[in-house]
């Protein structure tokens, strides 16, 4: 068996694989257009519970294990967690703000945690710019050092980023600084409301010749082959759609928990299928009603995105996403129309040759 | 490598990660950041090799699931760690 086949296998039969933990809203940043629910609350998972959930995901044979946030680093017992982590087995991503990654704290995620990768968000390739999203005067200087120090530390990196209307101008800027860094970087063309629904991050949403222009100089990279470039499409694991009957894997091969044991078919469809204060993650995974219908309902997106033929994979169409929007995860929302055709046009044929192999 | 024997005790590698998915092993080198899927008796191997049992004793629990005489089987066995050992994948545990 391939590994794209260990992929169709987990989505059709509905195989735990990847799961993301959300372990606090508590940031040292203050991302304008965050998409936390920073409003929501609960009982906090305790540490305890969190050695149980990964005892029991362990015993399912999840392999992926991401620790985000908020920025998980600001988890007390953050290292405790991932050590754990480590030990029983997990490929572990970290999902950072890179705000704390240096000194004592990078160091002992190295040894102690391991991760197989940190992921950590940039927000443009000036310190204006960058701060201004972040609201922290100076982060963007202190993620370059910390950056340097993470890869002295031999620590594998990526960075992520979000396309605003703030930062659609520094996009070559960004993609220059990862070169310099020898990094992937990933930007997102599309700037999401916030898990309670909150539209105010898109006022800040790149204006359609942003996103021309990003996957004009994608295409352009591309092209000249051998550049970190990447369209924002796959899942959190870095796992690309497995060909299968279903849209995505949310709810079938993956899932995410928040700070507060709410389980939710994936970090951006944010429909709570059960809650681990009350059930267990295999109680849930196996009996939840929600889950059953989340995946009838990916079924169903594919369906929808198949009638856009070939082009539809370009839509990078999320059914979590969908809802948030416009309450309904099979409606197809402007953003990812407007993705699909600015896709089209950027890429051109040449966008044929290069993607289609890897597209589902 | 010292040559491996039933009294041999293995582990997986510290950089690799493992799960069984449909009798299959997923196996993951961290360090060379590649994803390997293996056999049925490779995930079995990959699987009793905790560290603290020797050989001698996955083959107590493997003949009673493969039919196949526990000599041949030990030969089979120690030829297969030796080859997961030799890709990396296993490694001799510190006693």
């Amino acid at each position: 068996m391939s590994f794209t086949e260990v992929l169709r296998k987990t989505w059709r039969d509905n195989l735990l694989f990847s799961v993301l933990v959300e372990l606090t809203y508590r940031c040292n940043l203050d991302c304008f257009f965050c998409y936390n629910d920073l409003a929501l609350r609960g009982e906090p998972m305790s540490t305890e519970e969190y050695f149980r959930l990964f005892e029991e995901l362990r015993d399912l044979e999840v392999l992926n294990l991401t620790l985000s946030g908020g920025e998980p680093l600001a988890h007390p017992d953050f290292l405790k967690l991932g050590a754990r982590a480590r030990e029983l087995g997990f490929v572990v991503r970290i999902k950072s703000n890179g705000h704390a990654l240096r000194g004592e704290m990078a160091r002992r995620l190295r040894d102690e945690v391991d991760p197989f990768l940190i992921e950590v968000s940039l927000h443009g390739s000036t310190a204006a710019t960058h701060d201004r999203q972040t609201r922290v005067p100076g982060s963007f200087e202190r993620l370059l050092s910390n950056l340097r120090e993470v890869l002295d530390l031999g620590m594998r990196v990526k960075i992520n980023s979000t396309l605003t209307c703030w930062n659609e101008d520094e996009a070559e800027g960004m993609l220059d600084l990862a070169d310099s860094f020898g990094l992937q970087i990933q930007i997102d063309p599309e700037v999401t409301p916030r898990d309670d629904g909150d539209r105010e991050p898109l006022s800040v949403a790149p204006s359609r010749e942003g996103v021309h222009r990003l996957f004009a100089l994608q295409a352009r990279r591309a092209v000249e082959a051998g550049a970190n470039l990447l369209i924002a499409h796959g899942a959190d694991d870095g796992t690309l759609p497995a060909p299968v009957e279903k849209h995505c894997g949310a709810g079938s091969a993956g899932i995410a928990v928040d700070p507060y044991g709410n389980v939710y078919p994936c970090v951006q469809w944010r429909r709570p299928v059960g809650n681990l204060h009350h059930q267990s993650i295999g109680e849930i995974w196996t009996g939840s009603t929600d889950l059953r219908e989340v995946r009838e309902i990916t079924a169903g997106a594919k369906r929808i995105v198949d009638g856009y033929g070939p082009s539809g994979s370009f839509l990078n169409f999320c059914p979590g996403s969908a809802a948030t929007r416009t309450g309904d995860p099979l409606e197809i929302y402007p953003e990812a129309v407007l993705r699909m055709e600015e896709t089209e046009k950027a890429f051109g044929e040449e966008r044929k040759k290069i993607l289609l192999p890897i597209l589902p | 490598m010292t040559p491996l024997d039933g009294r041999s005790v293995l582990k997986p590698a510290s950089d690799v990660r493992f799960r069984i998915v449909d009798r299959e092993a997923v196996v993951v080198r961290q360090r060379d950041s590649e994803v390997l899927v293996m056999s049925d008796v490779a995930a079995r191997l990959l699987a009793l090799a905790d560290g603290v049992r020797p050989v001698d004793a996955w083959l107590d629990v493997l003949v009673e699931e493969y039919e196949v005489d526990r000599g041949t089987l030990e030969r089979d066995v120690l030829q297969f760690a030796a080859e997961l050992a030799e890709q990396g994948i296993l490694e001799v545990a510190d006693r």
